[in-house]
């Protein structure tokens, strides 16, 4: 053998780095990319700016089926690459809906709890060879018939209100009745942009708190079932069709369903999008079986939905009683919406969660308020658990807030001083001074009563 | 005590399984039109039959969403493949195991027949390094009509790399190791990453087992072996919830196969000597070469279809010494020469070093608790080797790198 020819020059044993290295994306941030991709259109963009964060959200027509987030650097380079992505985004959706439980989506369970799905004959999944097709083909039933009310709180937030009333007007099927409940009706500017909406009703609460104005809308509500959503929120056109076609189930008592963002310009937002509770694209009913099998370290009620995409047959409130008013936005802060799917479960009722009720939410823009959101958030959650054992002496609450909540936040920290900071986590000293908030609110508040006599009825505008 | 391996294709009919008596479980590899979806592990007490039946039903239960998956993509519609692909260069970088290269090449074989977009202008090379005998140069011989056979008298497998990279021809140039056999679909895996991405720099595959009969090999194929996966990953220089990378950069790829363009490899000056060295520096070399090129902002894409099959190590003791050497102390290694060159990145690097010892930490009480699937005193060699690995590794592997160099020189 001749001599061998040189090695590449002085291999790189301890030379420092020469090629350009590449600054952390994270240093800049730029806002990222939000689409809708519609599979039933075909797909034709292949989303190739690389120069921003992608987020797209995949439907066939009215339902979704899965998103997909990239961070800079990671974006697809052409439709190839797209498609990847995309099959193994929307595939548990898919097997979903085309062949039910075998593909459910697994209920927030203690591992040991939860029981293997029912198995799926293969030649079903073999002979399956156009899924998306067949999906779509499928008819979605007779229109439902349902008299359905919206209730709308709102608390000096004018335009965003505009565009929530706006989504509301474009639904397909319309609601019976809309009401604006105005939690603030002294700054007087709520009025006249319910007054430019022709199918909504203007209520004054002038007592501060979302489950008080939540509470004086049901009363003013006719509809056998009472949709809420917020200010802050726009509505997909088929979101009442969905709440109203899921309620055709004669056994569910409430209904939630997806929020998605309407945008991502911020740090702030994103970290909101994505540590969200990974509320998926399948349905999924909670019952009292699965209360009662997570009775013992508190049912997680909090993963359940958001105030901002919920339901309810009215005559639940009759059994179970209203909005808990020491918590909520104004009150504790959050939860009001939470304690109450505890109520239901407690009594013997289903939930059920559809992805196809679509919202489209606005995360809180800046650093600052994402930190009051995240306290405002525990405060209200430390504190509806402690209601909660108080109305039910369930010691599963107590377990949640002495035992697991500090677990949790012990994890955390560790794993922030081990691993370091993951790009857009969630503030948690926000989070651990709510939490001592919360206990200290349920101390000061324990003695009130839950919900008051409404106050009399208001006449409306003309 | 072993497990059998099943290689199905879910378009065909499926075939009853015979499990003797020193059967412990079956491991299932699941394809669909030959493309790898899923693989698991499932322990079955023999003697016992399973009837395609029963194959079906647990295929269906373990993997029916990946192969939904597999429908869906079809569907949304996929390019043809390229009738041309680019000039490859495939070395086998071997110290005296001749029955190894002789298996792989025939391999090899199969997978260039397979895909002719790439056969006409494959290259095949051997690099033969450091060897005490003749029989790998005999057995290059004999085959020289496709394989060209090149020594590397320095010993060291990136030493052997390097030459490999210094003798390429091709545009791209494939590594893998003499103990692995390459999938018939190997190099089709290969054109179909080239042709969705071809500004890859690296190319990483899976690597399954391409045996399960002894504990050793069970032992460690159950607590991951070398698996990343079986969806396609584009990673670039940030992993969404994932602090630790890129200094983590295992969960890329394995050495063992792995791919990359020849003259991104010359830019990076490539491999680094002192890593992988064999014997006394074992392991390194891989995680090296991967964290350079993300760090130097190229895309590097691990694609599961790029699959070979890997004979781990059979004997506990030899899967002992690799625990502690190669993936411990190598690993240690090569985090003490990043933190050196790399210091931009110096603060998550030390962070993953604390991660990783507090990780093996954990792990070691399981293990003493008898709850995890090493034995502790696999934990407690790793934590040697760590410790050793940190304290000054790369400085003396930098000087014995340094002899051997003046030695051939």
């Amino acid at each position: 053998m001749t001599s061998a020819p040189a090695a590449p020059d002085g291999c790189v044993s301890g030379k420092k780095y020469r090629r350009r290295i590449v600054k952390p994306v994270t240093d800049a941030f730029r806002p990222w990319r939000l689409a809708h991709v519609d599979l039933a259109d075909g797909i034709a963009e292949p989303f190739t700016d690389d120069v921003a964060g992608l987020f797209v959200v995949f439907w066939l027509r009215e339902i979704p089926l899965g998103h997909l987030a990239l961070p800079p650097g990671s974006a697809p380079r052409n439709l190839g690459q797209l498609k990847d992505h995309i099959a193994n985004a929307v595939a548990p959706a898919v097997g979903y809906r085309m062949f039910g439980e075998a593909f459910r989506a697994p209920l927030p369970l203690r591992p040991h709890m939860s029981s293997p799905p029912p198995t799926l004959a293969l030649e079903q999944l073999v002979g399956c060879t156009r899924p998306l097709e067949t999906l779509g083909s499928a008819s979605s039933g007779a229109p439902p018939e349902a008299s359905t009310t919206v209730i709308v709180c709102t608390h000096d937030r004018p335009e965003r209100l505009r565009t929530c009333l706006a989504s509301l007007a474009a639904q397909d099927v319309p609601p019976m009745e809309t009401i604006v409940v105005d939690n603030d009706p002294a700054s007087g500017r709520t009025q006249p942009v319910v007054a430019s909406f022709a199918g909504a009703h203007y209520v004054a609460e002038p007592r501060p708190g979302l489950s008080i104005a939540r509470n004086t809308g049901l009363h003013r509500a006719r509809g056998d079932i009472v949709a809420f959503t917020d200010d802050d929120v726009q509505v997909h056109r088929g979101w009442l069709r969905a709440i109203e076609h899921v309620f055709r189930d004669a056994e569910l008592s409430a209904v939630t369903g997806l929020m998605l963002p309407t945008e991502l310009e911020t740090p702030a937002q994103l970290a909101f999008q994505l540590n969200g509770h990974g509320w998926g694209y399948r349905a999924l009913t909670f019952d009292p079986e699965f209360f009662r099998k997570m009775s013992g370290i508190g049912a997680p009620v909090w993963r359940i939905g958001a105030g901002a995409n919920m339901a309810f047959r009215r005559r639940v409130f009759e059994e179970v009683g209203l909005f808990d008013e020491r918590l909520g936005a104004g009150a504790a802060g959050c939860s009001e919406d939470s304690e109450l799917w505890y109520r239901l479960l407690a009594t013997g009722k289903r939930i059920r969660y559809d992805p196809a009720a679509v919202v489209f939410h606005t995360h809180r823009e800046t650093a600052d308020e994402l930190r009051e959101q995240m306290y405002a958030y525990m405060k209200g959650h430390v504190a509806a658990l402690l209601f909660q054992h108080q109305r039910h002496a369930h010691r599963g609450n107590l377990y949640r807030v002495f035992l697991e909540l500090p677990a949790y936040y012990i994890r955390k920290t560790a794993a922030r001083l081990l691993r370091g900071r993951v790009p857009f986590a969630l503030p948690i000293t926000a989070q651990l001074r709510g939490s001592f908030a919360g206990l200290w609110y349920y101390l000061l508040h324990r003695a009130e009563p839950a919900w008051t006599a409404p106050a009399p009825p208001k006449v409306d505008g003309p | 005590m072993r497990y059998t391996i099943l290689d199905v294709d879910i378009l065909e009919p499926l075939p009853a399984v015979e499990l003797g008596p020193g059967s412990a479980g079956v491991a299932v590899l699941v394809r669909r039109r030959g493309i790898p979806v899923d693989f698991w592990m499932e322990e079955i007490a023999g003697p016992r039959t399973l009837r395609p039946e029963d194959v079906a039903k647990r295929i269906a239960a373990q993997a029916g969403q990946k192969l939904l998956a597999a429908s869906i993509r079809d569907e949304l519609g996929s390019e043809p493949a390229p009738a041309r692909g680019p000039k490859v260069t495939v070395a086998v970088c071997t110290k005296d195991r001749p029955e190894g290269v002789a298996r792989l090449l025939d391999s090899l074989e199969l997978s260039r027949y397979a895909c002719p977009a790439l056969a006409h202008e494959l290259e095949l090379l051997v690099v033969d390094n450091a060897p005490s005998d003749e029989r790998t140069r005999e057995l290059c011989v004999e085959r020289r009509s496709v394989v060209r056979y090149v020594r590397e008298p320095k010993q060291g497998l990136n030493f052997a790399r390097n030459r490999a990279v210094a003798e390429a021809r091709g545009e791209f140039l494939a590594f893998v190791d003499d103990d692995v056999v390459v999938d018939r679909l190997w190099l089709d895996g290969f054109l179909a990453v080239w042709a969705a991405h071809p500004d890859a720099a690296a190319v990483t595959g899976q690597v399954l087992p391409l045996e399960l009969e002894t504990e050793a090999q069970i032992l460690f194929e159950r607590r991951g072996g070398f698996r990343r996966g079986f969806a396609r990953v584009r990673y670039g220089p940030v992993v969404l919830g994932n602090s630790l990378y890129p200094g983590g950069v295992g969960i890329v790829g394995a050495g063992a196969n792995m791919a990359f363009r020849v003259d991104a490899l010359r830019e990076l000056d490539g491999f680094d000597e002192a890593l992988d060295t064999g014997a006394p520096m074992p392991g390194g070399g891989d995680l090296d070469i991967f964290y350079r090129v993300i760090r130097a902002g190229l895309p590097l894409v691990y694609e599961p279809r790029f699959l070979v099959f890997h004979q781990h190590r059979r004997e506990l003791v030899a899967l002992h010494r690799q625990y502690r050497r190669s993936w411990a102390f190598g690993f240690m290694v090569y985090m003490a020469k990043c933190l050196r060159t790399d210091p931009a990145r110096r603060m998550d690097l030390i962070r993953l070093v604390g991660w990783w010892f507090s990780k093996k930490l954990w792990q070691l009480q399981k293990a003493v608790r008898g709850t995890y699937a090493l034995p502790p005193s696999m934990v407690a060699g790793e934590l040697v080797g760590g410790i050793v690995g940190l304290c000054g590794g790369y400085r003396r592997s930098q000087k014995r790198v340094e002899r051997i160099r003046r030695r051939h020189a």
